[in-house]
């Protein structure tokens, strides 16, 4: 017996920040729009990340050359809208969601990585990021919880940090109100695509099968994207990157703003209940699946020799953590891309498939899904997304599997 | 990494009967505990440099303490005492488990690999918020109980217990013993109604009348010294005594309110199976009846859902240490058989008399559970009492987060409660209001204790400072 089969304008995988943020977006263009999470919403990376809100470039846009330069730039750009995404999101979505924007310090211990802050902030400025760069006697003034044997830093003041437990329901709940329809537990079993360029979407929903006709898909499921992309024959080169995330019990306050490191992995801020938040990116473990695999589907085991790397840079620029208690600490998997950028836009061999995947999207999540939404909504590519185009891959599409 | 054939979570009863078992079988072994000496709660031992003469005295403690003496003195066991286990984890070759380890008041212990671990960890207190539960000089039964076998210790002179555990029994003459003055001991439910429940069971409880005997005598003993028992008296709130000195204890009763002055009161309304670490790793639980919390499932030999992991004594469910000596030996003995030196028959032969007494102890045990039973007889928390005392978090939050999850139309747990209010968020872990907020999601959403999920359990299952993790690394 055939299934039951329902249409829609842009169906989306993934109940993520980038998922909901799209479908709220999307909504608001008059289209009917479906979100498909198999989980349920805010379950994978988006819920599960740090919440850091970091603008100044990172270490590796600071390479030699011309490549690393004209990217550098293009995120500068981004993270310029990005702030004032950021800036507007609590009015927009009409709620709280807990983001402080007092700055943010990206911390060097060593000369040499203050003289690569001093580079830094040199290109910041020439991009219009207005990162300020502060030696050590004057992060001693301005900060004096962090450690006395600090080289210096750089100074951004709209970085900071917003609450990944509330921001993508904040964004679901409002792209429902918009009449996107959302349903969880919800699983992708095949996904093909017509003659006429129409994509056929099979679901299983409570144990029940049906169908999705949609012009348009937006995968929006992390690292699992890639295996939606398998369907067609589509190669994403995303990777899954299984992280640590720890936090303290509470304590009074005493760091306002987000801290991180030129030359380690760290990121660090309090939250507004008083607890510290550490982490950085330093990988935890998956375990393997019986096909020896790594296993994707549960949850990556903590690496203990790294989570004590973590604490002890973590400690080094803030010694009173030391005193503190860890009470939890967490693992997520986000992904990287082969080129380590985002992955977003469409797929030039399958028009009307689009993706957005590859770390890094809670900071950049809303304006990402701002962009992409008009993107899909116009079918014209904004320009501002146009370095995370999937185009730069084509090359890994000759043998997909389309009509 | 050190690495052991077996590692014992839980120096208790289960723990060194399994131990015992293991050694006499030539496999290398650790045990872990978080007390600096073995025994568990049960044989909570003063610290070696103190002299106390008579130390637990009565039959009820004979067998433990046999066990101690022969076990702990077997040098082949590798104690490492003072550690909590943070974590127990399958091991990157996929070859057994690792353990992280972390020192409880001193230097901590680097972490430890075993091929297979078994976890007896025992039980705990059961806390129960009512108003006025957080003044202090209200504490636990078991709280109160570690400080006069430990420490030769009373926080206080004039003690009232309240609940409705019959262990308040025996602890009633530890504490007179040690030199109180026990105002009361005041059990919740009413005698008619205990006396009811335990006749049908008595019959069975026989088999083995030791406990039996035991009670019976606790509570001669409490009559002959003086000490008022009230039954069918629960208790309404503590308050602070005169210059914040003391604490008022008021009941009601069937017989009207009753009210005590006292330096300490210790409730006592059951004890929670300690199974975080089995948690965190995925092994299969349940909702422990009657009292709560969630106890260990194994397959009858003692091995857990996940191979290579086993589980024993009150981890699995609250029975007392007889019953824990028993299943710790069989566990012990599975270990053994898995590890190639039983064979199936030597094996089924060895198990057989454990078997068979811990069968005699079923009768006294399901006694027990029917009539030291909380459901029913818990105190009420109004609103403004605080179910999370870590958090701050008063019961109406809570109540306010469920009608949330409630309003978003889907199953919900314990978790997705504590992200909402906080409450389960801070230093415990939830240890101590995890059944609460399970006890109301289940009651609001009219479905049992059983089907809630609890918390998610997280890395570490203990608090740890981070100087302690960072200091601790591989020896």
């Amino acid at each position: 017996m055939a299934s039951q089969v329902s249409t829609a304008d842009v169906l989306i995988v993934g109940g993520g920040l980038i998922g909901c943020a799209s479908a709220w977006h999307l909504a608001d263009h008059g289209l009917a729009i479906e979100l498909v999470e198999r989980g349920h919403i805010n379950a994978g990376a988006s819920g599960q990340n740090a919440g850091s809100l970091h603008f100044q470039i990172e270490r590796r846009f600071l390479e030699q050359g011309e490549q690393a330069a004209r990217e550098g730039a293009v995120i500068v750009l981004l993270s310029k809208l990005a702030i004032g995404d950021w800036a507007t999101l609590e009015d927009r979505l009409g709620r709280p969601l807990d983001i402080a924007m007092h700055g943010g310090l990206m911390v060097a211990e060593t000369e040499a990585e203050l003289d690569l802050l001093a580079f830094k902030v040199g290109r910041e400025n020439e991009l219009g990021l207005s990162t300020v760069l502060l030696d050590a006697a004057e992060l001693r003034a301005h900060s004096r919880c962090l450690s006395p044997a600090l080289a210096g830093a750089a100074w951004l003041a709209e970085e900071g940090h917003a609450n990944p437990r509330i921001l993508t329901d904040a964004y679901a709940q409002a792209a429902k109100q918009r009449g996107a329809v959302l349903h969880t537990g919800t699983r992708v079993t095949r996904l093909t695509m017509e003659q006429d360029g129409t994509y056929r979407v099979q679901l299983v929903e409570a144990g029940k099968e049906r169908t999705v006709l949609a012009r348009k898909v937006l995968l929006a499921a992390g690292h699992w994207s890639t295996r939606l992309a398998n369907m067609l024959g589509l190669n994403l080169p995303l990777y899954p990157a299984p992280l640590t995330m720890s936090v303290t019990d509470r304590a009074d306050p005493m760091l306002p703003f987000l801290v991180q490191h030129v030359g380690q992995r760290l990121s660090m801020k309090q939250t507004d209940d008083g607890n510290l938040l550490i982490g950085g990116g330093w990988p935890s473990r998956l375990e393997r699946g019986e096909d020896g695999l790594p296993d994707l589907d549960r949850p990556a085991l903590v690496d203990s020799a790294n989570l004590r790397a973590n604490l002890e840079v973590a400690a080094r620029v803030m010694p009173a953590l030391r005193q503190r208690s860890l009470l939890r600490t967490w693992t997520g998997t986000t992904c990287v891309s082969a080129d380590q950028l985002p992955i977003v836009g469409e797929i030039s061999a399958a028009p009307g498939l689009f993706v957005a995947a590859g770390g890094s999207l809670f900071t950049l999540g809303p304006v990402l899904a701002r962009l992409l939404a008009q993107t899909i909504a116009t079918g014209t590519m904004a320009e501002e997304i146009a370095l995370f185009s999937p185009a730069r891959f084509a090359k890994l599409d000759a043998f997909a599997v389309l009509p | 990494m050190r690495t052991y054939d077996v590692a014992i979570v839980g120096g208790g009863p289960a723990g060194l009967a399994a131990a015992g078992q293991v050694l006499e079988a030539g496999l290398s072994l650790c045990v872990i505990d978080e007390q600096q000496r073995p025994g568990g709660q049960i044989l909570r031992q003063p610290p070696e440099t103190f002299a106390v003469p008579g130390w637990l005295p009565g039959a009820s403690y004979r067998n433990a303490r046999a066990l101690l003496d022969r076990v702990a003195a077997d040098e082949r066991m590798v104690w490492f005492g003072g550690q909590s286990v943070l974590a127990i984890q399958p091991a990157a070759d996929n070859d057994g488990w690792d353990l992280v380890l972390a020192g409880t008041a001193g230097p901590g212990s680097g972490p430890v690999k075993a091929r297979r671990v078994l976890v007896a960890g025992g039980c705990y207190d059961m806390p129960v918020a009512f108003a006025g539960w957080t003044t202090p000089g209200v504490m636990s039964a078991g709280g109160l109980q570690t400080l006069v076998k430990a420490q030769q210790f009373l926080p206080g002179e004039r003690v009232v217990l309240f609940g409705t555990h019959p262990l308040m029994i025996v602890l009633a003459q530890q504490v007179i013993a040690a030199g109180g003055d026990l105002a009361a001991v005041c059990f919740a439910q009413p005698f008619s109604r205990m006396a009811q429940l335990a006749l049908g069971k008595i019959p069975a409880a026989l088999a083995s009348p030791g406990p039996l005997v035991a009670a019976a005598q606790g509570m001669a003993a409490l009559r002959k010294a003086g000490v008022a028992v009230h039954f069918g008296a629960s208790v309404e709130r503590c308050d602070a005594g005169p210059e914040g000195r003391g604490v008022q204890v008021h009941f009601a009763g069937k017989a009207g309110p009753l009210h005590f002055s006292a330096d300490v009161a210790a409730m006592c309304y059951g004890f929670l199976p300690q199974s975080d670490l089995l948690r965190q790793c995925g092994a299969e639980v349940r909702w422990s009846m009657p009292a709560g919390g969630w106890e260990a499932v194994h397959n009858g030999l003692y091995r857990s859902s996940l191979a290579g992991l086993y589980v024993a004594g009150e981890t699995t469910g609250v029975t007392g240490s007889d019953a824990a000596m028993s299943e710790g030996a069989m566990a012990g003995l599975a270990i053994t058989a898995d590890a190639g030196k039983l064979d199936q028959r030597t094996l089924d032969a060895r198990i057989a008399p454990y078997r068979r007494r811990r069968q005699r102890l079923e009768g006294f045990i399901d006694l027990l559970r029917t009539v030291a039973d909380p459901r029913g007889r818990l105190p009420e928390a109004s609103g403004d009492t605080l179910l999370c005392r870590c958090e701050d978090i008063p019961a109406q939050a809570v109540d306010e987060a469920i009608i949330e999850a409630t309003a978003m139309g889907r199953a919900f747990g314990a978790s997705e409660i504590k992200l909402r209010c906080r409450a389960g968020m801070g230093l415990c872990q939830g240890r101590s209001c995890e059944h609460a907020l399970i006890r109301r999601i289940a009651a609001s959403r009219k479905v049992s204790e059983a089907s809630v999920a609890g918390f998610k359990a997280r890395f570490p299952v203990r608090p740890v400072t981070i100087s302690q993790l960072i200091d601790n690394g591989e020896q």
